[in-house]
């Protein structure tokens, strides 16, 4: 192994684990790109890398982006670490912003391969959003009895989204992040997201950045199988806890 | 007959491409049907967003178009505050004119969709929509610049200029007519003309781009579409611009060799700076082209494979999850999307509970124990200890078969031992060390060796025979013999006899 192609693909780790952006298109990281998209050596040493550290890298729009992946303990959050990035401190409100976002995502990707050609979303979208996207389980609520829920149940975050008020004052356009309107949820994620390099704000409009574009057309072909594989596991589960009850 | 064919296809073959031509228009048609009657209790309802509109679009082509500048949400936001005081003498506080100027931008934006223009296609026999969007964003450096589309550049234009398949052909023909004609200045204004169409024609370009990025089919349909109005074009234009820059050489020369064409100098010289700027333009304009060629031949070969993949569906996957009611499990879609989290904190929460841990109500007192300090035990003295323990088993049992008898095997021993303490003895190391010592002397006298002991089974011997007396005088022969003793899984060992007395052995 060329010892030049060793230190350079340490370097481009280095960036990328720091959270600096390599891409063609800046001075500074224009070589590293280069480096790992024209030698080979660099590009396997930077590839073998971040696969033993459990990380993924993708390219995209001549930038390269790393993602942590699911259930990485080194490079990954935990649940406590979500929770006060995002300002909140019970499980309950965590699903809650994990709904809003995956509302923000499916404003502008049905699927990897489909963009729904939204360019930006803003607090009132999403609002309404996650009001279609709960109105169902709302519903379920209603005729249901007062049977105590899991906190990681949809209809939990349900409960919590119905009694939450759309704003805490009359003026919209000033909406301070906080657990104590819808308004305030969706800016608390708004803000997370933009933190996460996920969303660029600019006048209350929140536009997808290349990073959110990357992983979602990169990461999840790629790990689809593993994604519903999780999903079948946690059915087997419920299946087993069912019949224990039983 | 003919006219029957004729009259059937500008009917049914025509009508998509008069609606593609039509689509440009909807977005304004659309905007103007708005009143702001609704808004703010009709505050503002003398504002007409027809002409709102126009102003932004015009603002929009001056930006990117002439001076070939992006524009900031800022820079739009200072041009309609002075288009609401001068044209419509909004006099509002400033809070309430930028809230105004963010709905009026949200609504040209039509809330960050595109425009969809619904229509009956009569060759497919269904209704399909076409998307047309006025202004553009992207992000650059962190930062979001807005710039304006071509369609709305070419609804703009077709609103006063007159368009053609290529704008740069006619607008130079015209522009050699003008200098033939000496109008310079005209020609000037034609020149600046073919600057702004070939602005359109890059911004055009990078929709293309984008379009067939999303959506390789409508995106083929509208790369085929952008090389039959420009690309096929750029020789006629190329030969044009050679023509009259050649129109304008001579121009000069004329000028500067006749002194009735001295006053155009200035004129003439201007034209000449416009026209090289456009040729350089145009000739950014077609390896810009090129470049789309290429990255179209790659977008459709990646399209060709990633339709053969299946992609991964959000709302199916969500259905799942909602079946299960594990609203938990959307954290894997969002926490691989997340930033690496490398700083590793001290969690402030835990200074929370670390202020909230609950004191005893009064300090125990501890109590001090004296203890005193033991002597230690090293582990060799341990195991010395247990050996001297065990040699003194096995020397009670071999010199008690020794005060009975004069003559006896190892094995016989070994039975009296098994009798004695059960099998476990067959697995105790101590007992083969115990052997090895043994046999490393052919005689032993207790007397003798309690005054000089040799080895260091004698020493043991010694120790042991200080406390029990009996054994004082005796003296014993160990004799080898062809007889194996057979342990399996453990050892296999030599049988040897033991002989009291004066030791009459063979050797």
């Amino acid at each position: 192994m060329d010892n030049r192609n060793l230190e350079k693909a340490l370097e481009i780790f280095s960036c990328l684990v720091k959270g600096e952006e390599i891409s063609a298109g800046k001075k500074e990281t224009a070589s590293l790109y280069e480096e790992y998209i024209d030698n080979p050596e660099v590009y396997d040493i930077v590839m073998t890398m971040c696969r033993k550290m459990n990380l993924s890298l993708y390219e995209y729009n001549d930038t390269l982006y790393i993602s942590p992946g699911k259930g990485n303990r080194v490079f990954g959050y935990s649940n406590e670490e979500l929770k006060k990035e995002i300002g909140i401190r019970l499980n309950r409100e965590l699903y809650l912003c994990y709904f809003v976002m995956f509302g923000v995502i499916t404003r502008f990707y049905s699927d990897t391969s489909s963009e729904t050609f939204t360019e930006y979303v803003r607090s009132e979208d999403i609002i309404a959003a996650v009001d279609s996207m709960l109105a169902s389980t709302l519903k379920e609520i209603n005729l249901m009895s007062l049977d105590e829920v899991e906190e990681n149940s949809f209809q939990a975050i349900s409960g919590l989204w119905e009694e939450l008020p759309l704003v805490v004052n009359e003026d919209a356009v000033s909406v301070k992040a906080s657990k104590g309107s819808k308004a305030g949820y969706v800016k608390l994620v708004f803000n997370f997201m933009e933190k996460q390099e996920l969303l660029l704000q600019n006048d209350g409009r929140y536009y997808p950045t290349g990073r959110l574009k990357a992983l979602i057309e990169n990461y999840f072909d790629e790990n689809k199988g593993e994604l519903y594989n999780l999903v079948k596991g946690a059915v087997k589960d419920a299946a087993y806890q069912q019949n224990q009850g039983e | 007959m003919s006219g029957e064919y004729v009259l059937k296809r500008d009917i049914i073959y025509d009508h998509n491409e008069r609606m593609l031509n039509i689509r440009k228009y909807y977005p304004y048609f659309k905007l103007s049907e708005m009143s702001f009657r609704q808004y703010k209790e009709g505050q503002f309802e003398n504002l007409d967003m027809g002409y709102i509109l126009m102003a932004v679009l015009r603002f929009f082509i001056e930006k990117n178009n002439f001076n070939e500048e992006l524009v900031t949400y800022d820079e739009y936001e200072k041009f309609m505050s002075d288009i609401m005081i001068r044209d419509f003498e909004v006099k509002e506080e400033e809070k309430k004119c930028k809230e105004l100027i963010r709905f009026i931008f949200d609504k040209i934006n039509n809330d960050g969709r595109p425009f969809v223009y619904e229509y009956f296609n009569p060759v497919e026999k269904k209704r399909q929509s076409m998307r047309v969007k006025l202004i553009d964003a992207k992000i650059i450096d962190g930062i979001i610049y807005y710039s304006i589309t071509s369609d709305a550049v070419e609804f703009y234009l077709d609103t006063k200029e007159v368009r053609d398949e290529s704008n740069i052909t006619i607008e130079q023909v015209l522009l050699g007519k003008l200098i033939s004609s000496k109008n310079f200045k005209g020609g000037t204004r034609v020149v600046r003309r073919i600057n702004s169409e070939v602005g359109r024609l890059l911004a055009k370009k990078n929709e293309v781009l984008a379009v067939l990025s999303h959506d390789v089919f409508q995106g083929v349909k509208v790369y085929e579409e952008f090389n039959n109005t420009v690309v096929k074009w750029f020789d006629d234009e190329q030969k044009l611009f050679s023509q009259n820059k050649e129109l304008i050489e001579q121009a000069l020369k004329k000028a500067e060799s006749e002194s009735r064409y001295y006053s155009a100098m200035q004129d003439i010289y201007m034209l000449e700076s416009e026209l090289n700027k456009a040729i350089t333009r145009h000739g950014r304009l077609l390896s810009e082209c090129t470049d789309l060629q290429i990255k179209a031949d790659e977008l459709i070969a990646k399209a060709k494979l990633t339709s053969l993949r299946i992609s991964f569906d959000f709302r199916d996957y969500f259905r799942r999850l909602k079946d299960l009611d594990r609203a938990d499990m959307i954290e894997n879609i969002i926490v691989p999307m997340l930033n690496l989290n490398v700083p590793k904190k001290f969690d402030i929460i835990n200074i929370d509970d670390m202020l909230l841990y609950r004191t005893e109500g009064e300090e125990k007192v501890e109590k001090i124990k004296d203890e005193q300090l033991k002597e230690y035990v090293y582990e060799d003295e341990i195991e010395d200890k247990r050996i001297e323990h065990n040699y003194g088993i096995f020397l009670g049992v071999l010199l008690d078969m020794m005060m009975k008898k004069e003559r006896f095997t190892l094995s016989e021993v070994e039975e009296e031992l098994r009798k004695r303490i059960g099998y476990k003895f067959e697995k105790n190391a101590d007992w083969y060390s115990f052997l090895v010592h043994l046999c490393q002397k052919k005689e032993y006298e207790i007397n003798a060796l309690s005054e000089h002991p040799d080895t260091f089974l004698e020493e043991k011997i010694k120790n042991y025979c200080k406390e029990v007396q009996k054994y004082q005088g005796l003296k014993f022969y160990i004799e080898s013999t062809t007889e194996v003793i057979n342990r399996p899984d453990i050892a296999s060992i030599s049988d040897i006899i033991f002989v009291v007395g004066n030791g009459d052995t063979d050797g």
